[in-house]
């Protein structure tokens, strides 16, 4: 029986009421102590072969029949006015069959833009050239000649806030009363801390390629979610959804700049529509580095209050955030959850700049409050003289508190105990001994917080037919992490197959099975417990047919490792006995993730320590080793497991220590929007890291017990770097990433 | 302009502008899309493909210094089914969106072929030119490594 129940979804920590249909046959969690044959086992990836054989296709490689390519004009300036385009001129270029620009009415509408005639950012988009060469494309481009009149802009915090420039309400939370806690608090500490802007720099960037047919519209698009491409495309096209076919095949990264159907879709679809043409758009590396999107820069004040004994009176955090012209807020959410504390109140005001708006960045907002708040916390432990991970276990808390609501599962605790065992915690201090190579050492850590618990809408089907193949269909995209191995497991886990008789297919809108967008950590927790209801219905009406092929009752039959086998042993046949006689009928299966447990908040936790070694002489900072562990529900597959917190642990390292978009003050252009001057990590940077997962299946949120994982590996890093340079060099730098020239300041 | 390339084995002739890179001929004339462009600039290595063995940036060489050349790309690296270092890839889950690992395996191949059993050194200062944003990295040193440790010395 499925029904439709009224539940609360969570995206990123916005919470929603929605009606969900649920199954009432949807399968018991697996218990904790049931031990699973395939689940919890190192998988390999089911696409593998395909990706290391250079046979996947990303949106990039798609190319089709007379297709056009389009090369963009984007603004030289931080703010400005077109005063000029030779649209005849770029017309005139050999290939050239459409030029767009800011005067032209398009099909759809947008609240600003796609196309500005006053550009606010300098790379925005100000024309786009369809050619039928790329190379007659950037002809085109160069041929519109722009002229542009600056403007006045401001790209400085300081300025900004001076005159007041505040997009919307400035945000305010609070509990308690923090002033008089704060007054009264035995030890206060503050701390004022910067964070760097982040560019997310997927190695594939944004594209997309539109083509539009009598009213039928087929688009691939580099995104993370499908659907919500599908349905943006749908509502800005006016085409019913059901003529709107979505495909990502393969994503080269994402990061959470990948939403929707993005610009590049659009205006390729627009394109499409005009030359009667499919039209591939791609950014190229600079136009992606300027306007795909970043983790916008802050600057966040933290107080804290505690007794003499560690525990926390009062937290008190004021966040300025570099938006662009707008922007949300969510940056105060570990302040008001992280640890016990009664007064706590969070102000958060994002400042109107001329920007590229910032946009999801795995974790976006919690990394850089977990930054601030994390080092404070670091402060106030060596305030206090206590150690930093025992002032965090002091002020452990097992519930939500802006909600008042208990956790789904929690093992916070038992995070620090292991990562303080794993890293020899208790000893760090022998690092601080002078060393024979003249480097500074130190350990620091921090805590990581974040949702990450799925929920309902997400669905799966199953067929299996006479070739014994099951074919799992999903509505999800694999932008790197692992989930369709994961949903490929969970299905041979549940039907009792090997994994080789289990496909799974994502990507495509076409099959019209509900996935989520990848993001928030939200895909495994959402998508696998769908995946196994429609398993655990296939596999009931297979021990049906198996009960009529071999004369048993089906209740006293199971299917296991491809095996039908009786409870007391005398039947063992091959399941294939069964599916072969199918012959061209086929056994289906569909399954839905159901509701949220009510009442209860499902987070995931997590604890790193980091080893720096700091080079007083040149301010160089190596990370020498990362310890982290994790709570994240059952882990579906350790192999994956394992690489999504190396790759997290990386990208939050080079927040720490080298990723940071320079502007030049003089005109607020960014000075290092290319690959080789804005560094992200090379094998070369990579430290030892430890690895470990509490591992206690979260049977509270779902029937596979899974968390998610995308997010919680880069929150903590950040600052138990910036922690271990401080315990280290004595100093706190004041800002990331822990450039040479600000190492060498700071030690000043 | 005019050109004979050798790729994979397979002679071509092609009519080409004579500033076409060689990554572009190779995707847009050849089809041959595993090769990747991550940022056409030389700073990423996903471009790479091997000339007469050696990895080589595709997207900084004109397809005109090609001629008369070698050229070997991911789609011949893999002819004749995986690679043994390709299989290490999957079994270290050396890739997440593997944008990169093309590259990444040519790179590999061109370094096992002049070092047959590399160091964790040897490894980092033969990759550190193919980025990997996903942070795979800890897999592709594991992967190449463990080919270190089966192939002779
Ligand atoms: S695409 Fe050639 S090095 Fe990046
Ligand atoms: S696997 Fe994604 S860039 Fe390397």
């Amino acid at each position: 029986m499925t029904r439709l129940v009224r539940s609360i979804t969570e995206m990123e920590g916005r919470f929603e009421e929605k009606w969900v249909l649920v199954s009432d046959d949807e399968p018991e969690a697996w218990a904790s102590d049931r031990p699973l044959a395939i689940v919890g086992h190192e998988t390999p990836r089911t696409t593998g072969p395909t990706r290391v054989s250079g046979a996947a296709r990303y949106t990039t490689d798609v190319s089709l029949p007379g297709m056009l390519h389009v090369a963009a004009l984007r603004s030289p300036l931080a703010h400005g006015r077109v005063t000029g385009l030779n649209r005849e001129a770029a017309l005139a270029v050999p290939g050239v069959r459409a030029v767009l620009d800011s005067t032209d009415t398009l099909s759809f509408r947008s609240r600003s833009g796609p196309l500005y005639a006053e550009p606010e950012h300098a790379g925005a988009l100000l024309a786009v050239v369809a050619a039928d060469t790329l190379v007659a494309a950037r002809a085109g481009v160069k041929a519109l000649a722009l002229t542009i009149d600056p403007l006045p802009f401001v790209i400085d915090v300081d300025e900004a806030f001076r005159d007041q420039r505040i997009d919307g309400e400035i945000a305010e939370e609070s509990r308690g009363d923090v002033d008089a806690a704060l007054a009264g608090a035995d030890v206060r500490v503050e701390l004022t801390v910067e964070t760097p802007t982040q560019l997310q720099t997927a190695l594939e960037p944004h594209g997309a390629v539109g083509w539009w047919t009598e009213g039928e519209l087929t688009c691939w698009v580099s995104t993370q979610g499908i659907f919500d491409a599908r349905s943006e495309l749908a509502k800005r096209f006016s085409v019913a959804p059901e003529r709107v076919r979505v495909v990502a095949d393969f994503i080269g990264g994402g990061f959470g700049a990948k939403q929707g159907a993005g610009v590049e879709a659009l205006l390729a679809v627009e394109l499409s529509r005009r030359t009667g043409r499919p039209v591939r758009f791609i950014n190229d590396r600079h136009g992606e580095q300027l306007d795909a999107g970043s983790r916008p820069a802050t600057r966040q004040t933290v107080r804290l209050g505690a007794t003499g004994q560690g525990d926390l009176v009062a937290i008190d955090s004021e966040v300025l955030t570099s938006f662009g012209m707008t922007g949300w807020r969510a940056v105060n959410t570990p302040a008001m959850t992280l640890y016990r504390c009664a007064n706590a109140r969070g102000v958060e005001a994002n400042l109107k700049l001329h920007l590229r708006q910032g946009n999801a960045f795995r974790a976006p907002m919690v990394l850089e409050g977990v930054t601030a708040v994390e080092q404070a916390m670091d402060e106030l432990a060596i305030t206090l003289g206590i150690d930093p991970l025992d002032l965090r276990r002091r002020n452990f808390v097992d519930v939500d508190q802006p909600s008042g609501l208990p956790y789904t599962s929690n093992q916070l605790l038992a995070c620090y105990d292991r990562v303080a065992e794993l890293s020899g915690w208790v000893g760090r201090d022998a690092l601080l001994e002078p060393s024979e190579d003249g480097l500074l050492r130190g350990m620091g850590c921090a805590t990581q917080i974040w949702w990450g618990g799925g929920g309902p809408p997400s669905h799966a089907t199953i067929r299996i037919g006479g070739d014994g193949i099951a074919t799992v269909v999903t509505g999800i995209q694999d932008i790197g992490t692992g989930t369709l191995t994961a949903a490929q497991m969970v299905a041979a886990e549940e039907l009792g197959l090997p994994l080789d008789r289990v496909r799974v297919t994502g990507g495509d809108t076409r099959p019209n099975v509900y996935g989520p967008v990848a993001g928030g950590s939200q895909t495994s927790p959402s998508v696998l417990p769908a995946v196994r209801g429609a398993a655990a219905e296939v596999k009931r009406t297979l021990l049906q047919l198996a009960g009529d092929v071999f004369e048993a009752a089906p209740a006293d039959l199971d299917l296991v490792n491809g095996r039908f086998r009786s409870s007391d042993g005398a039947l063992d046949e091959p399941y294939t006995e069964v599916t072969g006689k199918l012959g061209n009928a086929t056994v289906d299966g569909s399954g839905m993730r159901g509701a949220n447990p009510d009442g209860m908040r499902a987070n995931t936790f997590g604890c790193q320590v980091a080893q720096v070694a700091v080079d007083p002489g040149t301010g160089e900072v190596r990370v020498e080793h990362v310890w982290a562990v994790h709570d994240i529900g059952r882990v579906i597959n350790p192999l994956g497991a394992r690489s999504q917190v190396e790759g997290g642990i990386l990208q939050g390292m080079a927040f720490a220590l080298s990723e940071e978009v320079a502007f030049d003050p003089t005109t607020g252009v960014p000075t290092n929007a290319w690959l080789d001057d804005y560094k992200i990590p090379s094998i070369a940077d990579v430290p030892a890291m430890t690895i470990a997962f509490v591992d206690v299946p979260d049977t509270a949120l779902n029937n596979v017990g899974a968390k998610g994982l995308g997010e919680p590996p880069i929150i903590p890093t950040p600052a138990a770097i910036a922690n271990a340079f401080r315990h280290a060099t004595g100093r706190r730098a004041l800002a990331l990433p822990l450039t040479r020239a600000r190492v060498v300041e700071t030690l000043a | 302009m005019r050109l004979t390339l050798l790729v994979n084995d397979e002679r071509h002739e092609l009519e080409i502008a004579h500033t076409a890179r060689l990554a572009d001929v190779l995707r847009d004339e050849l089809g041959l899309v595993g090769t990747k462009i991550g940022c056409g600039e030389g700073a990423c290595g996903a471009c790479a493909v091997l000339v007469d063995g050696r990895a080589v940036n595709s997207c900084l060489l004109l397809a005109a210094a090609a001629e008369g050349h070698s050229v070997t790309t991911i789609e011949g690296i893999s002819r004749d089914g995986l690679t043994p270092l390709q299989q290490a890839f999957i079994a270290e889950d050396a890739l997440q969106c593997g944008y990169c690992t093309a590259g990444q395996v040519v790179a590999a191949t061109a370094l096992l072929a002049v070092n047959p059993s590399p160091t964790v050194e040897d490894v980092r200062a033969g990759m550190v030119g193919n980025l990997c944003r996903c942070g795979a990295y800890p897999g592709i040193e594991r992967a190449i490594l463990r080919l270190g440790q089966v192939a002779p010395a």
